[in-house]
Formats: C-alpha cells, structure tokens, sequence
C-alpha cells in the first residue's frame, strides 16, 4: 500500500507540477507587461523598477518558474489588477459561490437524469424511450449562455416566477445578517436557521441551477438508460425474470445499482466540466462565483485573476481524482498492483 | 467495485471542496449592521436606494484626483462650494450660501454654510476649504487643472473664503464642477492620506458615508446616512444607498422591472421604448454635454499617418448609427455640444465611402492594396458604442481594412491606451467626453493638449500650435467672448479637419428609468449618471 | 465535421442505420442540411451581402415577415442570411480544429503506443496535464493572451482536444502492436517507421474516427461560448456565438436577434451528437 500510495502521489505531484508550468507559459504569453499594469500608469521609473524588482521580471525564465511555484506554495496567488486583491481571497470569496450554484445543479442532474434514464430503459424502442433520447440530447446540445438567457426573460422576465439575477434579496443583510461558517450561502443559511436567506436563495438558485443541470442530468440520463439495457440482457436479469419478476422491477431492483457504476463516474468529471460551464450562466445571472470573476477579469485583461481561476479548478480536479483513486486503493487491493 | 470508486469520487470531491471553503468560516456578512440598531428591521430596507450602473464604480477614491466613474458616488459623499443648476444655468450655493466677486472679475469671496461637519468630526471651516483646495492643487491629478487661474486662496475667517486669481474667471461655474472641486478634511489620516482614502475611507462633509465597498463583487458599495449632515435628516429621504454593478443592460432593466433596483443609469433605445410603457417604472431623456469621441492614434502604428486618420473618419456611417440608436443620441457638429460657448454649426460629418478608398489608396492600402489592421478598444456593455463598433468595422471590412475591436472595462481599458510603451496602445480609442463645469475648455485642455505622461489626450495629439491656442482659451473666454468663440471655431478646425485626431459621431441623450416609487428625480446634465439621492423622496 | 464522419458512414450506409435509429438518421438529415447550408450560403442566402460587411441602419430591428424571415438585427441585417453564413464559420472551425488535433493526437498517441517505454511514459503524462484542465477553461485563458480571431478558437480549442486522441489512439496503437502480424512484420525485418506507417496506424483509425465525428457537437459549443466572450470571431463575420453575444441586450425587446443563432447551435450540435451516438452504437455492436 505504501508503495502504491506514493506512487499515486508522485503522478498526482507531476500533474500539478505541469498544470501550474503550463498556467505559468500561458499567461507568460500575455503582451503586456505586468510590472506596469500593477504599478499603474502613474508610476514613476522606480516605482516601476521596484514592481520589477517584485515580480521578478528581470530574472531569466527558469528562476522566474521557481519564484512562481514559491509563491503559489506559499499562498501568494498573487494581486488580482482589477480587485486589487490578493487572488487568494477574491477565489476563497468567489468559490463558494460556484459550488453552491454547481452542487445543485448536479443534485437536480442526478434526481432528474436517474428516473428517465430508468423509464428510457423500461420502454426501449417506445415513445418514453425516444422522448427522453431526443430531449437528454437536445439538453447537451444547448448552449448554455443562450439557455440562460432564453430562461431569465421568460421565467424571471416575463413571468416573474423566479428572480432575475443576484444569489439571494441583498436587502437580507441587514434585516437577517447571516453568519458564515462554509461560506456557501444556502448551507450556511440551513445550518444557522436562517430562513429569510435560505429560501431566497433557494429562489435565486432555481434558473441558473436548472440551466447548469441541462449538460449533466442529459449525460447521467443517457448513461443510466445504456447501463440499464446493458445490464438487464445478463444472465442474472434472466434468472430474475424466470422467477417472476416484472420488467420494471428486474430494472430497478437489481440491475439499477450495478447500472449506476458508471453514472456516478460521470459526477466527477462533469463537476469540473459543470464548474466551467456556468461561467457563462454566472455572468447572465449576475452570480458572485468564479465564473464572474473569470469573466470581469477577462474584460480587464486581469492575467494574474485568469491564471488563479485556472489553476484552482484544474488543481480541483486533479486533487479530486488522486483522492478517489487512494480511497479506492484502500477498498480494493487490486487497484494497487495496477 | 467501480460503484465504490464512484461513490468515493463524489464524496472526495465535495470533501476537497467543503474544506477548501471552510477555510474562511466564523464571519458575518454584511457585518456592519449586525447589531441591528432598534426599530431598523424591514423599513431600513425600504429606504435603500438602489443604482445600477454598468460598470465598476470606483477607481479612485481621493477626493484629489478622483477623475472617473466614482463620481456616481463621490457627489453624495463630498460637496463642493457650489452647485449647477442646468435649469437656471447658474452655480447655486451648497457649502457656500453666497459669494461675491470685484468688478474685474479677479478677487472672489465666498461665505461658507455655518455648523458645517465633515464625516470625521471636524468642523468644515474657510481654513479646512482652502487646506483641501490646495491639496488638490498640488496633487495636480485629474481634473485639478479647473483651479488653473487660482493664484491665492485665503481663509479670512472662519465662514470667509476669498479667491485671488491670475486672470478673471468664472469661479462661481468652476467651483461647482463635478471632479476636483470636493471640500474634503485634509488632517483625516495621521499617513499617506492618499492611501488612506483608497483603502474606502472618505473625508467629506455630504449626506452619505461609505458603509462598505468591496471592490468586484455585485453590490460594490453601500452608502449610509451621515447623521449629523447639515441639511438634516427630517421628512423623507433615504438612508442608505446601494451601488449594484450590473453589465448585462437586459438583467439591469429587468431588475427594475421586478421592482429590486430603484435607478438604471442607462439602457439601450428598445429597452427604454419597454420602459417608457411599464406601469411601475418611470423614464427621464435628457439632451446632455457628453460626446462620443473616436480617438485615432496620431503618434504611432499605421495611423501616424493623416490620411488614414482622415479615411476613417470618413467610413463612419454617422447617419446610419444615428438610426440604429432609436433616439438615444443626436447629430454631433464638432467637439463642443450645443449650448456652450464654442459650439460649432456646419461641423456634422457625413459618411464617404468613396473618399475613405481613395485616401487608402493613396497611402497604399484599400482594396487591392496592403491589408490594413488596426486595433480598437471600446467601454464593454455599451450597447451605442457597439453599435459604432459593428458599423465602423463592417464599412472598413470593404475597404480591406480589418478592424481588431476589443470591449473593456474603463480602468483596463485606459490603462492601455495610457501605455508608457506605445506599441502597447491601440490604434482607435473610444470614450465618452463630458465637460467638468458647463465649460467646452475641457475638451481641449483634456484631451488634445499635448501631455506629458499620458492621461486624457489618448490621440496622443502634440501639436505646438494648438497647445498655444488652447492655453490661451481660459483668459479669452473671460475677456472676449467674440475672440474665444473664434478661436474654439478655428482649433475645432484644426484638431477635427487638419489633424483628423478625432471623429465625433454622436451627442447623447441621457436616457434614464427608474422606480415610480421614485419622488423628485431630476436629471443634472452638469453631474454626468450622478442622482443627488439625499434629494428624493422614498414613494409608496 | 463530415470528412472524418464520412468514411465511418460509408461503411454504415444511412438506410440501414435509419432502420436501427431513428433518432441518428435524422440528426445525419439534418447535419446534411446544414453542411449544404453552409456550402450554398452565398446563392441561397436572401441578402447574401448581409452575411458579410453590409450595412443597413435604417432597417435596423424589424420583426420575422415574408421579406426577412428571421427578422432583422440592430444595424438592419438578414438575420436568416446571417445564421447561414454562421453555418459557414461553425463548421469551418469544427473541421479545422477536428482535423488538428486529430493528427496531432493520432501521431502522438500512435508513437506512444507503439513505442512503450518511457517515450509512452512522456506522453501520457503530458496528455494528463492537458486533461486536468476542462477544456473550455484552458481555451479560454488560451483565447485570452491571444488575440480573439476565428483563428484563435481554432488553435485555443485544438491545444485542449488532441490529448483525448492521443490517449485512445495510444491504448489502441498498443493492442495492435502485439498482434501477430505486427510481429510477422518484425521478424521479417521491417523498420519500425514503416510497421507504425503500414500496419499499426491504418488498424488503430478507427476508433478515432469514431471519436471525431461523436465530438463535432462539442468542439461548435464551445467555439460559440467562445465567441460569446468576445474572445473568438469579430464584426463583420457571422458567427452564431458572436451574434448572440451582440444581441443579447435585445432578447426581451426583439427576441429575434437572439433566438435564431441559438437555435442554430443548437440544432448542428445535436446533429453531431446524435448522429455520433447512433454511429458509436451501431459500431460498437
């Protein structure tokens, strides 16, 4: 086990190494020059030597890297120009956000991919079966900006049914100041009885959550219905029907669980996915996660912004997928030997 | 197995995060009401009033130099002397509640408001007036140039405050401009002032004070009442004020619409059409000072070269763009607008498609010729100057010339065309010009004086002639009116015809919607997007 | 889009995926449309010059009729003429970006799998990198430095697409390499260069192939969030992205400036998706 485990460790570290390289080659492509959009257009020569002198920008290419990854360890993330914040706090400040908005996209993907994907497979070849086809693709072949929109006019908009935009009535800060512990506002609100910000974040969270869904809750209903029909021609499905059981409870009964297998190692990788895809969503409706800082950055050629954001989530993933892979190892010796 | 593995995944994901977002628990939000004062639960909400502008809002918060977007806020923080009423076209009092002036127009002597206190306790007084007048004079940031023709200032007693000037000017008008005119407490900070104010501290003595500003994040500043304000806080007003930056123009009005936001600073011609026929909403258009200016590089890259300024100032379809805004602009005829002094008849420009091919050729682009590239940056979300973008970049597209657009934030936006480097500038810079008192002199001091280190003058115009005429502007328009009207008329000539530094497509309307429950809502052409909130009334 | 689709269709001709799938044949019929759309846009466009840099203010925003199918947008152009030329720009990026990092990822992935070893080792380890970022992410940070272009989409989405072709060309490659006439070839002296060229790549296609056509779908969304964000194509082209990004301000007030690009995503996307489903289906069998 040890021995797996550093190994483990060691591809996991290499990764890393390689994601903040490549981060760092990208954003060393930018043609501006970062000493003078920190020091400002006011600088004087040696404020600007001096912003030089701290980015190191004089240094040869390698001895830069090394500075960079110093940094980074150190939890230097460096000054975001638009902010004029430390990068690390704006992301602390923003990600919270995200995961909110992310989580309950994926919990309405989950509950809502999981019984078509079952009703597809229980009427293959029928009607339920091409409906939930047809519209689990349609779902993954919207674009996601356009969603937004086309939802936020008509269901906010024009009916009024939801709000338009914010995470949650900002007037409540002051009648029902929250306390943050998870920074995530919905948890937060729950787990301190806050109501008057719980539901209205609830609200606010309905028509981005849903248009976030749309990718995920197509792919896991695509997947389970696969996995159904897959698992359902077995020998045990067989053995099942021969002793009397229905078609829908052969389904869900036995083969649902062995089925979700695969489902749920789309969560993983549709997270990420998922995260970046509501940068677009964010920016519609005005949510304060990453993806409105990406993109407020991106309007103000903010490079160090852009890098932190990348960085995170790509770090995210990669942490993320190491530590699925070390619990795995410790159920299943096999993983190991691999 | 896998299903284990799945399962683990999941979890470790939610794991690695929760605890990445754990990091920062413990706090309060909006923590400086939480201790919620008696009788302020739902009502105190109530007498919020909500802005939505389009854009970050500040950029720099001293008083000094502020010169940007924060005026928005700045005027509900800090006062100035005097005030413009756009009605009577006259300066009225508000730190001053009278003034006088010599007969030669050179000695100025204002009488400042009595029991007057800025945020930090102090006293404003004729010696706080003139320490603060002379910081900014000093500073000599931003719009500091309006005190140019102030040689002394003196703090007779403490209500007495007298003006020594080198050559007679309008210090009434210049003391009401919008920028750099803020009587603020000098002695605020024991350090760097400066750095002070710019970590979102304010020093001034108007109704509002900062509550809290959290630069990029969706409600970017809170204002709340300054109890002891001299106007006082009987009868209706509101008590707070919120500044919620929203980019999308079709999220802000919707916003309004549902009733969430009380003012949107602008939208676009189809959305105002909406607005004007919505019950619970209610418009404002107003003609306004502020010109769209398409400024070309004049020292570097390929537009260094006039005629190519001049093709394209001619592949603008003015008229067409005019259409397409639906009312939210009028026909420009040169840099200064209709109704102040050096305002030009004649000078409206007309699309030449023709004459735009044949100045290409000539410099050898055009069709058939050298692809011409050429890069722009305009204000990102504005949806009249995309609407220039999209034309401009279609008429070039036939004229073989392939425009690199880019929309920005303001500060990004300015900070590249101010570039100490100029291969980092753009070729074609696109803002918007407002005067600082209802005076065309801004314009040309601003921006097409030659300057040192780049501010305004973003054509990069240098041009030893013009720089004289334009220096000589202030004393001419105090001593003859006749000659500076002539010399405004000649310097148009020559910055627009001659030097082609600029194209001018378009004056615009101020188009503003706002809640019914809005009482009192007037528009101040002179305060560019600024809504004086102490003086409205919180409606049903 | 179609040119590596193509060859896999041609083994699977349409009558006979059509009897198993419905749902794929239509979504290679209308693929089919929009391909034709996109090549007979200049002649079947109704204001073929509103595609390009024609301008006309005067008939800004007026409403779907007879005259303008889809309406007219904010500086009074086609918008039916443009979602054609849109189709153009689309596909063309579709195509240029499927064929880069398909080359891209077949020569690495070919190489790795053939050669093992640490060559192999290298490899991979690079495509893991590369997949650790979403590649909307990486792109975007990619369309950031450089300058927005339909050039720039190409290359920002390329640089994020050919490790997945590179990893199943190499698991792929590796299998075919211990076949036994791929050890024939060796004993019988054979270089390597040409194992690789004559044996190892033409059996390792496939599967790529397949993989190409099912990602069409994804490549245009992304190139159309891409533009979106104002990072990728610029006035005057027609890309569907871009036209949505520029009218959206307009969606409550002339909903049809907006909803018809986006409709035209989203029918060439599915297309792709679902005509790359039912081929994978019908293969794999």
């Amino acid at each position: 086990m040890p021995r797996y485990l550093i190994r483990r460790l060691g591809q996991a570290l290499l990764v890393v190494a390689g994601v903040i390289v490549l981060t760092f080659a990208v954003m060393r492509l930018v043609p501006g020059d970062p000493a003078v959009a920190y020091a400002g257009p006011k600088a004087t020569a040696a404020e600007l030597a001096e912003a030089r002198r701290r980015f190191g920008l004089d240094d040869p290419l390698p001895v830069q890297l090394w500075n960079y990854v110093r940094d980074l360890l150190h939890g230097d993330w460096g000054i975001s120009l638009h902010t004029r914040q430390p990068v690390r706090d704006d992301l602390f400040q923003a990600f919270p956000a995200s995961l909110e908005l992310v989580g309950a996209a994926l919990i309405i993907a989950v509950a809502a991919g999981i019984p078509l994907g079952v009703a597809a497979a229980r009427y293959k070849g029928r009607l339920p079966d091409l409906s939930v086809r047809l519209s689990s693709m349609l779902a993954v072949s919207v674009p996601v900006f356009w969603l937004a929109l086309a939802l936020q006019t008509v269901f906010a908009s024009g009916l009024g049914w939801f709000p338009v935009a914010g995470e949650y009535d900002a007037s409540l800060d002051r009648t029902s100041p929250l306390h943050l512990y998870t920074n995530i506002t919905a948890v937060d609100a729950l787990i301190t009885g806050n109501w008057p910000i719980l539901t209205s974040t609830l609200s606010h969270l309905v028509l981005p959550a849903l248009v976030i869904a749309a990718y995920p809750a197509g792919v896991v209903a695509q997947m389970t219905r696969a996995a159904l029909i897959e698992e359902s021609s077995r020998d045990h499905a067989r053995l099942e029907r021969a002793l009397g059981f229905g078609e829908t409870a052969v389904l869900t009964r036995f083969a649902l669980r062995p089925a979700l297998n695969p489902v749920l190692s789309l969560i993983a990788l549709v997270f990420a996915y998922s995260i970046v895809n509501g940068f677009l969503v964010e920016a519609v409706f005005n949510w304060p996660g990453l993806g409105r800082y990406a993109a407020d950055s991106i309007r103000s050629l903010d490079t160090p912004a852009i890098a932190g954001v990348t960085l995170l989530v790509a770090v995210l993933y990669v942490v993320a997928n190491l530590a699925v892979d070390l619990l795995q190892g410790v159920v299943d010796p096999r993983v190991r030997a691999r | 197995m896998r299903w284990h593995k799945r399962l683990l995944a999941a979890g470790a994901v939610a794991a690695v995060t929760l605890t990445a977002a754990a990091c920062a628990g413990g706090k309060v939000r909006g923590a400086a009401d939480s201790t919620p004062q008696p009788g302020s639960s739902a009502s105190a909400a109530d007498s919020t009033f909500v802005y939505v502008p389009n854009l970050d809002v500040v950029t720099d918060w001293d008083p000094a130099s502020s010169y940007s977007n924060e005026i928005i806020a700045m005027e509900n923080i800090y006062e100035s002397l005097t005030r413009y009423n756009p009605q009577t076209k006259k300066a009225e009092p508000r730190l001053a509640t009278s003034w006088t002036t010599s007969s030669d127009g050179k000695k100025w002597t204002f009488t400042l408001r009595e029991g007057v206190k800025f945020h930090t306790g102090k006293p404003v007084d004729a010696a706080a007036a003139k320490a603060a007048i002379e910081r900014t004079i000093k500073e000599g940031k931003g719009a500091a140039y309006i005190w140019g023709a102030v040689k002394k200032i003196k703090a007779k007693d403490p209500t007495t405050l007298e003006f020594t000037l080198k050559y007679p000017a309008p210090l009434d008008l210049i003391a009401s401009a919008g920028y750099a005119s803020y009587i603020y407490d000098t002695t605020a900070a024991s350090g760097d002032l400066n750095k002070w104010f710019n970590e979102g501290h304010d020093a001034g003595s108007g109704p509002y004070t900062i509550d809290s500003w959290q630069k990029g994040q969706e409600t970017e500043l809170t204002l709340k009442a300054f109890d002891d304000y001299w106007g006082g806080w009987n009868g209706p007003h509101y008590k707070k004020v919120a500044y919620r930056v929203t980019p999308e123009l079709t999220t802000a009005w919707q916003l309004l619409q549902r009733g969430e936001v009380s003012f949107v600073q602008r939208l676009n011609a189809q959305l105002f059409a909406q607005a004007a026929g919505t019950d619970t909403v209610q418009t404002s258009q107003t003609p306004s000072f502020q010109n769209l200016l398409v400024l070309f590089n004049t020292a570097g890259g390929p537009l260094k070269d006039v005629r190519l300024r001049q093709a394209l100032q001619k592949a603008i379809d003015y008229d067409g763009l005019l259409a397409a805004m639906k009312g939210s602009g009028v026909a420009a005829s040169g840099l200064v607008p209709e109704g102040l002094l050096g305002s030009v008849s004649g000078m409206t420009p007309k699309q030449d498609l023709a004459g735009a091919e044949a100045l290409l050729k000539e410099a050898g682009y055009g069709p058939g010729g050298k692809q011409l590239e050429l890069t722009l940056t305009y204000a990102q979300g504005d949806s009249d100057q995309e609407l220039l973008v999209t034309l401009l970049s279609s008429a070039l597209d036939k004229l073989n010339v392939k425009l690199q657009a880019k929309p920005l934030q303001w500060t990004t936006q300015w900070d590249q065309g101010k570039s100490k480097d100029p291969s980092k500038r753009q070729d074609i810079f696109v803002m918007y010009w407002f005067p600082d008192y209802a005076d065309a002199y801004s314009w040309f001091i601003n921006v097409f004086h030659s300057e040192k280190d780049v501010q305004f003058n973003l054509s990069y115009l240098k041009n030893d002639a013009i720089d004289k005429e334009i220096d000589e502007l202030p004393a001419l328009t105090a001593t003859d009116p006749a000659a500076a009207e002539k010399a405004y008329a000649d310097l148009q000539n020559k910055i627009i015809n001659e030097q082609a530094a600029v194209a001018v497509p378009y004056v615009q309307n101020y188009q503003r919607a706002y809640a019914k429950s809005v009482e009192g809502y007037v528009d101040n052409p002179a305060y560019p997007n600024v809504v004086f909130v102490y003086d409205l009334k919180p409606g049903a | 889009m179609t040119a590596p689709a193509l060859p896999a269709l041609r083994r699977t001709p349409l009558r006979r995926l059509a009897g198993v799938d419905r749902l794929a044949a239509a979504g290679a019929v209308l693929l089919g449309i929009i391909v034709l759309a996109a090549l007979l846009a200049p002649w079947i466009a109704p204001y073929p010059d509103d595609g390009g840099s024609a301008t006309h203010p005067l008939e800004a925003l007026l409403p779907p009729s007879g005259a303008h199918w889809f309406g007219t947008d904010q500086v009074g152009r086609d918008v039916f003429s443009r979602v054609l030329f849109g189709a153009r720009t689309s596909l063309l990026i579709a195509v240029a970006v499927l064929a880069i990092s398909g080359v891209i990822g077949v020569v690495l992935g070919v190489v790795a799998g053939y050669a093992g070893g640490w060559a192999r080792d290298v490899i991979m380890r690079v495509t893991d990198v590369f997949l650790a970022f979403p590649a909307l992410l990486l792109s975007l940070a990619l369309a950031v430095v450089l300058q927005p272009s339909v050039t720039t989409v190409i290359v920002a989405i390329a640089v994020t697409w050919w490790p997945w072709y590179a990893r199943l060309t190499a698991s792929v490659a590796a299998s075919v390499a211990t076949r036994g006439f791929v050890d024939a070839a060796r004993c019988l002296g054979v270089p390597a260069p040409l194992i690789v060229l004559r044996h190892v790549l033409p059996n390792s296609l496939t599967p790529v192939l397949v993989q190409l056509s099912l990602d069409g779908g994804g490549v245009i969304l992304t190139a159309a969030a891409l533009s979106y964000l104002g990072l990728g194509a610029h006035e005057p082209t027609s890309e569907w992205g871009l036209m949505v990004q520029q009218g959206q301000t307009l969606f409550t007030t002339d909903w049809w400036v907006v909803t018809f690009p986006g409709l035209a995503i989203l029918a060439t996307a599915f297309a792709f998706n679902v005509l790359g489903e039912g081929l994978r289906a019908r293969l794999s069998r």
